[in-house]
């Protein structure tokens, strides 16, 4: 179980979140909605460890991030996926694929690189596994950065915006990806702008306005007038991206 | 009477005075080398205290001339710490101290290139700090940090010339004694303005030798 409870980060005067509480059971897929500058980076930001706590508690699978001897087991536990990829220019994907299975994990090389080819392969880059970052395109680096998170095996999957530096062909190599891990029950914490796809995919949707939790619901609830879109903000929230 | 004509022993006079003089160079960039990439490591550490210590020496050591340096090592130490420094010693402390400040300069900016979000992502998957320096850090700093290496040890082997002054028998010192002796000036200070100049070329060349072979593994900067 991924626990944030009652969660407070500020930066300087600024409070970015303010008491949020969130719980992701194995299994789920929960979609994190909100405008920019919400405070949804900062929120997987906390729970993967990039930054302190100034108030409440997360763990993963009982491991509480804040405390720097159960972060490493915290960490092992989840993975992450960044918006601008944050691949290692200098290694192969194969290589950026591999590293942390076996620093960390001490996994034998050739073992980790057998499973990172077939991770490769699984997203359609079996061909590709000895380019650099700098030779792939934005899709395909993305698709590197998913294999990278994976190969950890970890309990939870956590996404930030990871389609928002592509463009709309890319983005559905990226979503077909994800769809597919979704139906395999893989745990997904999954920041995005991309509301329908959220609603395939997801089991819950919540939505986080000035760094408040202002909604946790079923999907299907969240889309209900009676639901979510009794929230006035989520309302014109959802009009507002549906424009775009 | 004054034996003014070159002879050949004048040759192997400064085949010694080369040699003094890269051996010196070598031993002082090796040195060097090691103690500034050791301090920009200290730096990466974060050690509270520390780096301010080392900032604040590195500066003295930058912004003074070397000249001075070796003079306050060759008869200050002597006069204040009552210690015995020969001038090799002198020679061998100030040069090494000086080529690390300007390698731990160089070790410092080339750390603080490599993009933070690689080292946040290494981090997120569990990498220690020492984990991170070493596959992510590491390999991209060395490739950025060559050139001015070699640019540095290029202009610290004119540097060593310097200690011909406190009587080191380096090339310099050997072709002061050559032109007293003969002296033709211009004859003895071109051979040994050459011999620098060979010596640097070569130094040079090493350094463009290494940087191709980072470059020929840096595909990675697409170019
Ligand atoms: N390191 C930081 N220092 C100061 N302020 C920060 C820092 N990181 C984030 N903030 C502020 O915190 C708020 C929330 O930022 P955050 O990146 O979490 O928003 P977001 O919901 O992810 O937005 P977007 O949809 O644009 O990515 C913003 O006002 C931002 O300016
Ligand atoms: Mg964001």
């Amino acid at each position: 179980m991924l626990n944030v409870e009652n969660v407070r980060k500020t930066f300087g005067a600024v409070t970015v979140l303010d008491g949020v509480n969130l719980t992701v059971k194995p299994g789920e897929v929960v979609s994190v909605l909100g405008s920019s500058g919400s405070g949804k980076s900062t929120l997987i930001r906390c729970i993967n460890g990039l930054e302190r706590l100034d108030g409440g508690r997360i763990t993963v699978d009982g491991f509480d991030v804040s405390r720097p001897k159960e972060l490493a087991e915290a960490r092992k536990r989840s993975g992450t996926v960044f918006q601008l990829f944050n691949l290692y220019p200098h290694m192969t994907a194969l290589r950026n694929i591999t590293l942390a299975p076996i620093e960390v994990l001490k996994r034998p090389k050739a073992e980790a690189e057998a499973e990172g080819r077939a991770l490769l392969a699984s997203v359609g880059l079996e061909d590709r596994a000895d380019a650099y970052p700098a030779q792939l395109s934005g899709g395909q680096r993305q698709r590197v950065g998913i294999c990278r998170a994976l190969a950890m095996k970890p309990s939870y999957l956590l996404l930030d915006e990871v389609t928002s530096a592509l463009d709309p062909e890319m983005t559905a190599e990226v979503l077909n990806i994800l769809a597919k891990l979704a139906g395999n029950g893989t745990t997904m914490v999954f920041v995005t702008h991309e509301i329908e796809f959220a609603r395939q995919i997801s089991d819950r949707i919540v939505f986080l306005e000035k760094g408040v939790l202002l909604v946790d619901l079923p999907t299907r609830d969240f889309f209900a007038q009676d639901g979510g879109l009794a929230q006035p903000r989520v309302a014109q929230f959802l009009s507002k991206m549906r424009k775009d | 009477m004054r034996f003014t004509q070159f002879t050949p022993y004048d040759l192997v006079l400064l085949a010694q005075g080369l040699g003094v003089t890269v051996g010196l160079f070598l031993l002082t960039s090796l040195i060097g080398l090691l103690a500034g990439t050791v301090l920009g490591v200290v730096r990466y550490y974060r050690v509270p205290g520390l780096t301010q210590a080392v900032t604040f020496v590195t500066e003295l050591l930058k912004n003074s001339p070397v000249l001075v340096q070796l003079f306050l090592v060759f008869f200050g130490f002597p006069a204040f710490f009552h210690l015995n420094v020969g001038p090799v010693q002198a020679a061998v402390i100030t040069l090494s101290a000086n080529t690390a400040a300007f390698v731990y300069v160089i070790a410092v900016s080339a750390i603080e290139s490599i993009g933070r979000d690689q080292v946040e992502a290494a981090r997120v998957f569990g990498l220690s700090r020492w984990q991170v320096l070493r596959h992510v850090i590491a390999p991209q700093a060395a490739a950025f940090s060559i050139g001015p290496l070699t640019a540095l040890l290029v202009n610290q082997l004119q540097v060593t010339s310097l200690i011909s002054v406190i009587g080191v028998m380096d090339l310099a010192k050997i072709g002061a004694t050559l032109n007293l002796r003969t002296l033709k000036p211009f004859i003895v200070w071109s051979v040994v303005g050459l011999l620098y100049y060979l010596a640097a070329k070569l130094v040079a060349g090493v350094g463009a030798r290494i940087e191709h072979r980072l470059r020929a593994h840096s595909a990675f900067r697409g170019l």
